[in-house]
């Protein structure tokens, strides 16, 4: 059976992404479900590159490009402006990768979200600032390789939590989706659309390039972190009804973190610590949805 | 001040807005590895003696297009409602899904297309090539001549099949039980074969007197005229009256007879007309107990049909041979000699010998013999290889006698004596003649090698004709490559049958129907290894939108001007319908679009 | 309508007037009253007006970017510190073309914490690609914030207002408030020259190589030019409508001076005080007060200043390791004179620090008696060094 996804596509060939790119696929399915009655706040991140450099675009939607760090309040400004015009129809939304989301624009995204802005920001995470070459960020999972936490200096610091931070905004909704799985990312996507207020999307898009992995895996990987509970996928309304959609069987994380080159130093002890972890991270998310 | 400067009307405003498509970077250019549509082998099908295309089957069965499943069906084997029936179906034993959960139903499917064909009357799409000036007898209208008779027929000659009995269908007719083959399943496969084209002539005994005779008429004879004998116990009491054989008793009971069958009856063998004995024994009323010489899982009767007979009250006595019959006050005393266990043969069944005087004596009713069958007549076994004899998986072809081609299939070729493979031996003794007529003996060998599926021993007669299945790799999928992920655990359906005790009352057909739902449910289980069933993953997947939606067989191709190569298309296709190489001409690299 | 206003209040007036659509603004002192009135004003419905109470200064202009992207009129008022974390989005709004429009009260930058008037903190930011306007009075603050919506639509670049913390924000000064009519006939309705909606697509401000980079710069710099010509006509405009005119530069008692003193801000206030009366003891004075610093106006000034033998100018800003900015600018836009006066910079009045008329007076002799320019930059008002010197 065909996977459920809607059929138009907003976005044009001929982008620039690397071969494999899940940020590129993340974009897809959510033009997808969101349409075109969009415009589009792209602060600093790969998809700068990705939505074409001058006089070329690659997406059909209007496209504000803008300052690495104003994800959250760029679109403050284009959605007042709009309501200002009676344009209620049109949707905002900020489209942003790890590195402005969960640091140097968590600041606009949280004072946006406090303000409960009506937009939707999508955080896109490869998980550390792939445009500039591959640098950790604060999403950089514990356990990984960067150019800026190389050799035995590797990340020894926990990914932050960004779901939950905004949840404590207590937005009208936040949730996790994955390119592995588009039927929840556009039923999301969808969900969120109809709701006002801010609205947070936190989807998990590999980087082939960034994670030293082979192209063609770029799926199988972000299919694996939903399985194995490394990215749970999960909603979350008004702050505090939280909603697990995926309860996978239990898989050990070895072996997604076995396939990627970013953790090939890892020892079996390094895994059993981050198996640990993951357990205690799931077992805090079940708590909380009740289950 | 000498002069007034005026402001411009139209200020300059050149700035960064993007507002033309990025359609011209041809990406496709970066690519070092190119993915490629490439439908494969499944290991069903490589199975299958009939080499049926089960995964493409499947597919349009869960796709509702029953009419065409069935039709892919008759493209290789006449005999859809037979082999739904009593098909051993090793097709499911390396069902891929099998590893994942469990096999798919895949004889149960097939029995369910037929029953749909033949309650909606469905006619078939066949059409046969042109007439060929070539014509064929077939001697004996068994499951092996009729699909000689029907294949050939399909490849556009004149066939004249010569049954003796008064009815086609040899073993199908008279040697299986109704209750795992009704007549009117039987019936509708040999009608259809009869609409193809094949003319039966029944009643009419073959001698080897005919086959002299023979090239005047015909350019080639068929021999498929099947074991039909039963081989001899060689043991004291044998030919006493009243011992019987049993391929004559299910026989008699297909001609109507109903036996009373008071009491123990002892049956010796192990194969299936032991158990089809077994079965009818218990339905008139009898005990019966199976005497084999080794282990259950050393029988070569179909494991199925072992374990309903034990369902329904049949006896197994394993390690046993009988060594004497004698009658005794109307009864008969079977003594049975005990075997050990030496070790396993290559195949693993147990080697035996008999076990010091270790015996028991048996008071029976009745006494069985079904230790398998043998050709009736010397003429018809297959001669060896040789000068003008060609040996081939499932047939033999005999062009010595300059006059009429003779070829030997069916059971007397086949070391495995089963329908489908009597399907099988019909096909490749068909395909034969034709390579033979059409281009000389010396390629029969190589040309039938081409068209086999997979790396199996059985031929295909669409890949033959070259239809859309001789496109397929050989490589036939192994489970390893399945994107299992796209599958969820789903349970096998339950055969539907007739509740224990309303079997055992009558001859009525065990299986009870499967519904369309329930097909339709049963056959989203299957992998279609190797096969595209149009599930649009590489098309969703694609971070490039190189994948391209058009109007081919296919449905897409890809678009090598800005693929990259990526390969998530190919590791996401759940079915392994695509490959991915490298990239060889780098000078074509992104400049060349594959088109329809 | 004559009000007694605080400069502030004067802001705000002339942006309820101008009918801005989207402001978003952070508090610092000392802009903080500019958008308390503006929040008034908005709460009440007085002016019709989106207000996004942000969480920073940084936020605040980054969002107008996004407001202004869609084609509506745009306000946001800052200082010092709060200029200095815009800065980045400062060259963002010009690049981007958008016709923002600011309020910025001049405040001295830290450490140590200063609140008080200097030029620097906008100052620092005259390579953003801002047109800078600086103000004197109350009356003039509000006048150049309609002038700066006129001329910023007109070039599509960003225009900032400019006033000195207290002496301006916080004093009270009589100022004529216009009818909404007449602001509506100098100022009508915003037509945007480029917009983003969903109907209309275009990538904006997306990655330009270096086969386009140069050109949008020039056509920067060209539009940056054309504002002079496009200034003079709008204050033409201005003048029929209200009957005031202030220009790019404005000469006091210049036609025979052989000194020409050069200020701008609340300093020219005082200054024409001074010149008056040394003009009364027969001196050959003159003041030049210049209000356009970016695009600097170069050719005007080398004509207002030409013919004076001596200039000395006063910087309420200094530029660390060169000297007073406006004097460094008015020595470049000289330089190539045949006839070049001498130049002399003064510094003063940093930090808030009073430019009193006796200072203004001693900048004045000082300039009449020194033949040679002794250093680059006077300091002037200096306390005993001891005096400043840290107590161990």
């Amino acid at each position: 059976m065909p996977l459920n996804v809607p059929e138009q596509d907003y976005m044009y060939p001929g982008h620039v992404a690397c071969p494999g790119c899940g940020a590129a696929i993340a974009m897809r399915f959510f033009l997808k479900a969101m349409g075109e009655k969009i415009i589009i706040v792209l602060p600093a991140c790969c998809w700068s590159i990705i939505a074409g450099a001058y006089p070329q675009m690659s997406l059909k939607v209007p496209v504000i490009h803008t300052a690495f760090e104003t994800g959250g309040s760029v679109a403050s400004g284009v959605r007042a402006a709009l309501d200002m015009k009676g344009d209620t129809g049109t949707t905002v939304v900020t489209w942003a990768g790890d590195g402005g989301t969960f640091d140097i624009g968590f600041q606009a995204l949280s004072g946006a979200v406090e303000r409960n802005e009506n937009f939707i920001y999508v955080c896109y995470d490869n998980e550390a600032y792939m445009n500039t070459g591959i640098q950790r960020s604060s999403s950089t999972p514990y356990g990984a390789w960067t150019t800026t936490t190389p050799g035995r200096s590797w990340k020894r610091m926990r990914k932050k939590n960004i779901v939950e931070a905004l949840v404590a905004h207590r937005i009208p909704y936040a949730a996790t989706a994955s390119i592995a799985f588009p039927e929840d990312l556009v039923r999301k996507v969808e969900k969120a659309k109809d709701i006002k207020g801010s609205r947070f999307l936190h989807v998990y898009a590999t980087c082939p390039t960034g994670w030293r992995i082979p192209s063609e895996i770029s799926i199988k990987i972000a299919r694996m972190a939903v399985q194995n509970n490394i990215f749970p996928l999960y909603e979350v309304e008004d702050g505090v009804k939280y909603t697990i959609n995926y309860k996978p069987k239990e898989f050990p994380v070895r072996e997604y973190f076995k396939l990627q080159g970013r953790f090939k130093h890892l020892t079996e002890g390094d895994l059993a610590e981050i198996q640990e972890m993951v357990n205690e991270d799931w077992e805090l998310l079940l708590k909380k949805a009740g289950d | 001040m000498t002069e007034k400067k005026v402001p411009s009307k139209v200020t300059p405003l050149f700035f960064a807005r993007s507002y033309l498509s990025t359609e011209d970077n041809k990406t496709g250019s970066w690519r070092f590895l190119r993915p490629r549509y490439e439908e494969k082998t499944a290991p069903c099908s490589v199975a299958c003696p009939a080499g049926e295309d089960i995964g493409r089957i499947e597919a349009l069965t869960n796709q509702g297009m029953f009419k065409e499943a069935w039709e892919t069906i008759l493209r290789e084997n006449p005999f859809p409602g037979v082999c739904g029936s009593v098909c051993y179906h090793p097709c499911e034993a390396v069902c891929n899904r099998g590893e994942f959960d469990e096999a798919v139903a895949i004889n149960a499917m097939e029995r369910f297309l037929a029953d749909t064909a033949r309650k909606n009357e469905f006619k078939p799409f066949l059409t046969n090539l042109s007439a060929k000036k070539e014509k064929i007898a077939v001697v004996g209208g068994g499951p092996s001549g009729l699909s000689a008779a029907y294949f050939l027929t399909l490849l556009g000659y004149n066939c004249d099949v010569f049954e003796a009995e008064t009815e086609p269908g040899g073993v199908l007719r008279w040697g299986i039980p109704q209750y795992r083959l009704p007549l009117p399943v039987l019936e509708r496969d040999i009608s259809l074969i009869k609409d193809q084209g094949v003319q039966i002539k029944t009643g009419i005994h073959i001698s080897k007197e005919f086959l002299k005779e023979a090239g005047e008429s015909y350019n080639a004879v068929f021999i498929g005229c099947g074991y039909s004998r039963s081989r001899e116990l060689e043991i004291p009491g044998e030919d006493l009256k009243g011992i019987k054989d049993g391929l004559a008793f299910l026989n008699r009971i297909r001609h109507g007879e109903k036996p009373r069958l008071d009491g123990l009856s002892v049956i010796i063998g192990g194969g299936n007309t032991a158990i089809d004995v077994a079965r009818s024994v218990v339905r008139l009323g009898g005990t019966p107990l199976i005497a084999y010489r080794r282990r259950k899982q050393d029988m070569p009767a179909f494991s199925e049909e072992i374990e309903l007979a034990l369902d329904e009250g049949v006896v197994l006595k394993e390690l046993v041979i009988p060594v004497s019959v004698v009658p005794d006050k109307g009864d008969y005393i079977v003594t049975l000699h005990y075997m050990r266990i030496m070790g396993e043969d290559d195949r693993g069944r147990a080697l035996v010998e008999p076990d010091g005087n270790k015996t028991e004596e048996m008071r029976v009713k009745n006494v069985f013999k079904a230790i398998g069958e043998e050709t009736a007549e010397s003429w018809c076994v297959p001669p060896h290889k040789g000068e003008g004899v060609v040996t081939l998986n499932n047939s033999t072809l005999d062009c010595r006698t300059g006059s009429a081609v003779l070829v030997f299939g069916g059971d007397l070729t086949n070391e495995i004596k089963s329908v489908v493979h009597a399907v099988a031996s019909g096909k490749e003794a068909a395909i034969a003649l034709d390579i033979l007529f059409r281009e000389g003996l010396d390629t029969v060998e190589s040309k039938i090698r081409d068209c086999l599926v997979g790396n199996g021993s059985f031929c295909s007669m669409e890949i033959y004709m070259k239809g859309p299945r001789f496109d397929r790799s050989s490589h036939v999928v192994s489970y390893s490559e399945i994107n299992a992920d796209y599958f969820y655990l789903s349970q096998r359906i339950t055969q539907p049958r007739l509740l224990r005790e309303e079997r055992l009352a009558t001859f009525d057909e065990v299986n009870l129907k499967v519904s369309a739902s329930m097909a339709i449910k049963e056959t989203e289980r299957c992998f279609n290894c190797g096969l595209c069933n149009q599930c649009d993953n590489c098309y969703l997947f694609c971070p490039d939108l190189s994948i391209v939606r058009d109007k081919t067989p296919q449905g897409r191709h890809i678009n090598y001007d800005y693929c990259k190569g990526c390969g998530i298309c190919v590791v996401e296709c759940p079915r392994n319908a695509m490959i991915l190489e490298e990239e060889t001409n780098e000078e074509s690299a992104g400049r060349e679009s594959c088109g329809s | 309508m004559k009000k007694v206003l605080e400069g502030s209040h004067a802001v705000a007036e002339a942006v309820r007037l101008s009918r801005v659509t989207v402001i978003s603004a952070y508090p610092i002192t000392p802009q903080t009253h500019i958008i308390e009135y503006l929040s008034d004003y908005v709460a009440d419905g007085t002016l019709k007006a989106s207000f996004l109470k942000v969480e920073s200064e940084h936020s605040a202009i980054a969002s107008l970017v996004g407001a202004a992207s869609c084609g509506v009129r745009t306000f946001t008022s800052s200082s010092s510190q709060g200029l200095a974390l815009m800065h980045e989005i400062l060259h963002w709004t010009s690049g981007a073309r958008l016709p923002i429009v600011m309020a910025e009260v001049n405040r001295a930058l830290a450490p140590g914490w200063n609140i008080w008037a200097d030029q620097l903190d906008s100052l620092s930011q005259r390579d953003t690609g801002w047109i800078q306007l600086y103000c004197e009075h109350g009356q003039e603050v509000l006048d150049t914030v309609f002038l700066a919506y006129r001329l910023a639509e007109a070039v599509s670049l960003p225009v900032m207002v400019i006033m000195d913390a207290f002496f301006l924000s916080h004093t009270y000064e009589p100022v004529d408030v216009p009818e909404q009519e007449l602001v509506d006939r100098f100022l009508p309705a915003f037509k945007p020259k480029f917009q983003v909606d969903a109907d209309n697509l275009v990538a904006l401000s997306p990655l330009v190589t270096p086969n386009f980079y140069m050109e949008m710069r020039h056509n920067m710099a060209k539009a940056m030019e054309e504002s002079i010509l496009q200034l003079a006509e709008i204050e033409e405009d201005f003048s029929n409508i209200f009957g005031r005119y202030y220009g790019p530069i404005e000469p006091f008692l210049c036609d025979d001076a052989e000194i020409i003193m050069v200020t701008s801000g609340t300093v020219t206030g005082t200054s024409r005080q001074v010149i008056q009366e040394l003009r009364e003891k027969g001196e050959k004075v003159g003041l030049l007060k210049i209000k356009l610093f970016r695009p600097f106006p170069s050719e005007i000034i080398r004509k207002a200043l030409g013919p004076a033998k001596k200039i000395a100018i006063i910087d309420r800003n200094f530029s660390f390791g060169a000297g007073g900015i406006f004097a460094q600018e008015v020595r470049a836009a000289m330089c190539n004179l045949s006839d070049c006066p001498q130049i002399f910079g003064y510094i003063a009045g940093l930090g808030g620090r009073d430019v009193t008329t006796d200072l203004l007076e001693d900048i004045y002799w000082r300039t009449k008696k020194s033949e040679v320019l002794s250093e680059e930059s006077i300091w002037m008002g200096l306390q005993e060094e001891n005096h400043a010197v840290e107590r161990s």
